[in-house]
């Protein structure tokens, strides 16, 4: 930076003396070191600008509207608060808030769960390794709506998995052809492990890279020191493997409170509403229902709500990322 | 818990490792098992007759495979009565959506690069927008789609065409257009693209830039034949990333278009509420066609992948 800032003169002398012929005096202008480091930092804020933060006004001002939009924009009148006091007294919305809460939940802890096991048996060579971490990695490219559609199929009443527990429940008398989907609370496990069969790839990426970037030297004191296997994954990996837990923690919940693909493709929230996420939720007020006021004052909150854990999120990023360079370092 | 030297203790070490052996593949076995039987059945539906989609017991693999169903995807006009009688009427063909995310995709992910490799150059190099500005930049992809798809409705549809109204005369609706969603996908991929081109252009040493700069080369001539060849692989990469990631984007592109532009994942969706029932063949076959393309960038870009869904906060 220093080093950039000490002889912006002599580069931009050179610059102009070989272009003189075509480079009129704005090309002169873009080049200096001041101007030049700008554009691409102007023409994306602008981009931004433009395509996000001015919808936010907008959307802002139409919150405060009282609007369907079945009927033309111009007769919506201003209402004042009204749309947030409904959207923060529709139980059903704090109902999604949460749902959505612990499907991420109990999602992230499975994957963090498998995904460190699997790593943890995969971090040293054997034969046949390449082929199981190229197997492990193959869901986090399929694409979500397949996978919605996939577990659909396993789900229904006469698909594979009523047939592999069909001798089970037989013997005790019972209909084999179980329509799991029609259950509130196999219908919410059924989008977990979606969401698990998709995403502990990732968990398992990040792990493996952890493991394989643990220095081979202190797990060779520690042997030497006369440490067992426990005492060295307890005492040594384990916290030297903390960063990257945090950050595959960070990364994974932010997605995984996303998640609406899976409520739409397998189970469309129901039954009633046991499988409906906040983001299908607003799906549904605004797309079939057509409230925008209401889902504009309810975007808002959202946005308001999630800053709050964004902003924590990327503390923690930043955090274990300094930790992780100085251990590399 | 302590390993006590000695030839006892070496024996038991090796019968322990055998054991492990065996725990380790059985338990990778599982998984790969658990991974590989929802794709295997897909692709086995895909392959079946109208009549073997649903049926009890479930065939384990197509007893009398077929391709009706790939033919009726990538039929390019309505079939004939013959083949089209054995599911339904109505033919779903698959191009128009191919067409749409093919384009939608291509151009909003090399925009995105563009823009992406050039800032991600500047705060490289230059330390624009502060020390901050690249985990600041990690906001955007963190908020929820939901919450920027009703602003951005509201934006496409009331206030630029209202906004053209005034200024042109006409009413342009970027809902339901090509460059209304091309424009979203390049800004929610933007962070991903800087996030990937940092990594790659910090690694390249600045003496180089600096070497041509004394030499007499302008600062476009500098980055063109200098850094763009460096990072020319990275950039690859990245593109194949974000193509991916736009490839599978599901909830803006269901909730900002519908009659006219239509994305593949989006078309699946459509076929899940068939008047006629689902069509699980179809289904399968768009699902195999959709998915197959990816999981092989995938494979291919592999080592990077964790560069890109991790913000670069692992190193590889």
């Amino acid at each position: 930076m220093a080093e950039a800032g000490a002889r912006p003169s002599g580069g931009a002398a050179g610059g102009a003396r070989i272009r003189a012929g075509r480079g009129g005096g704005l090309a002169a202008w873009l080049a200096q070191e001041r101007v030049f480091r700008l554009i691409p930092f102007v023409v994306v804020e602008a981009f931004f600008l433009l395509l996000l933060a001015v919808p936010f006004l907008l959307t802002l001002y139409i919150s405060l509207l009282k609007w369907r939009a079945n009927r033309p924009f111009e007769q919506a009148f201003f209402q004042g608060f009204d749309n947030y006091f409904d959207v923060l007294s529709d139980v059903e919305f704090w109902w999604a808030l949460a749902r959505t809460f612990y499907f991420a939940g109990v999602a992230v802890l499975l994957e963090l769960l498998i995904g460190f096991l699997l790593a943890m048996l995969c971090a040293q060579e054997f034969k046949g390794r390449r082929l199981y971490i190229t197997i492990f990695l193959v869901p986090m490219m399929v694409v979500p709506v397949v996978v919605g559609y996939n577990f659909s199929m396993i789900y229904i009443d006469s698909g594979p998995l009523n047939e592999v527990l069909a001798p089970v429940v037989q013997l005790f008398g019972g209909d084999p052809r179980i329509r799991w989907l029609s259950h509130p609370i196999a219908a919410q496990w059924a989008i977990i492990w979606a969401d698990v069969w998709q995403w502990t790839s990732l968990t398992f990426l990040i792990f493996l890279s952890g493991f394989s970037a643990l220095p081979p030297q202190l797990i060779r004191a520690a042997r030497i020191l006369g440490a067992g296997r426990w005492q060295i994954f307890w005492r040594v990996q384990l916290p030297l493997l903390k960063p990257v837990i945090v950050i595959a923690i960070v990364i994974r919940s932010m997605e995984a409170l996303k998640i609406f693909d899976q409520s739409v493709l397998l189970t469309f929230g129901g039954p009633g509403n046991s499988t409906q996420t906040v983001a299908f939720y607003l799906w549904r007020q605004v797309w079939q229902f057509n409230k925008f006021g209401f889902g504009a004052a309810a975007s808002i909150i959202l946005l308001v709500m999630f800053s709050a854990l964004i902003y924590y999120g990327i503390y923690l990023l930043v955090r274990e990322r300094a930790t992780l360079q100085r251990e590399g370092g | 818990m302590r390993g006590a030297p000695g030839a006892r203790a070496q024996a038991s070490f090796a019968r322990r490792h055998h054991l492990f052996w065996w725990f380790r593949h059985a338990a990778l076995v599982a998984w790969s098992m658990f991974i590989m039987f929802p794709i295997y059945w897909m692709l086995a539906t895909s392959f079946k007759d109208a009549g073997e989609w649903v049926t009890w017991p479930p065939h384990w693999y197509p007893y009398q495979p077929t391709l009706y169903n790939y033919h009726q995807i990538f039929a390019f006009a309505t079939m004939e009565k013959e083949l089209s009688r054995q599911a339904t009427e109505q033919v779903f063909s698959i191009w128009g959506a191919m067409g749409d995310s093919m384009l939608i995709c291509t151009v909003s992910s090399l925009i995105s690069l563009l823009m992406g490799t050039f800032l991600a150059y500047s705060v490289s190099r230059f330390g624009v927008g502060g020390k901050n500005f690249r985990y600041l930049i990690l906001t955007i992809r963190m908020v929820p789609p939901i919450v920027i798809a009703i602003p951005i409705l509201m934006y496409y549809a009331i206030m630029i065409p209202y906004t053209t109204d005034a200024l042109f005369g006409t009413r342009i609706s970027l809902f339901d257009s090509y460059t209304g969603l091309g424009l979203l996908y390049t800004a929610t991929t933007l962070p991903f693209v800087i996030w990937m081109m940092l990594s790659f252009i910090d690694e390249i040493p600045y003496t180089l830039e600096h070497a041509a700069r004394m030499m007499g080369a302008g600062r476009v001539y500098t980055i063109r034949r200098v850094v763009v060849p460096l990072v020319a692989s990275g950039m690859v990469v990245t593109f194949l990333f974000i193509f991916i990631l736009n490839w599978s984007e599901f909830l803006l592109a269901l909730t900002l278009t519908h009659p006219n532009v239509t994305t593949l994942p989006v078309l699946l969706n459509k076929f899940q509420s068939a008047v006629e029932g689902r069509l699980y063949g179809p289904q399968a076959a768009i699902g195999t066609v959709i998915t197959i393309p990816v999981v092989v960038l995938g494979v291919v870009i592999q080592k990077h992948l964790i560069k890109g869904f991790s913000f670069g906060m692992i190193r590889k």
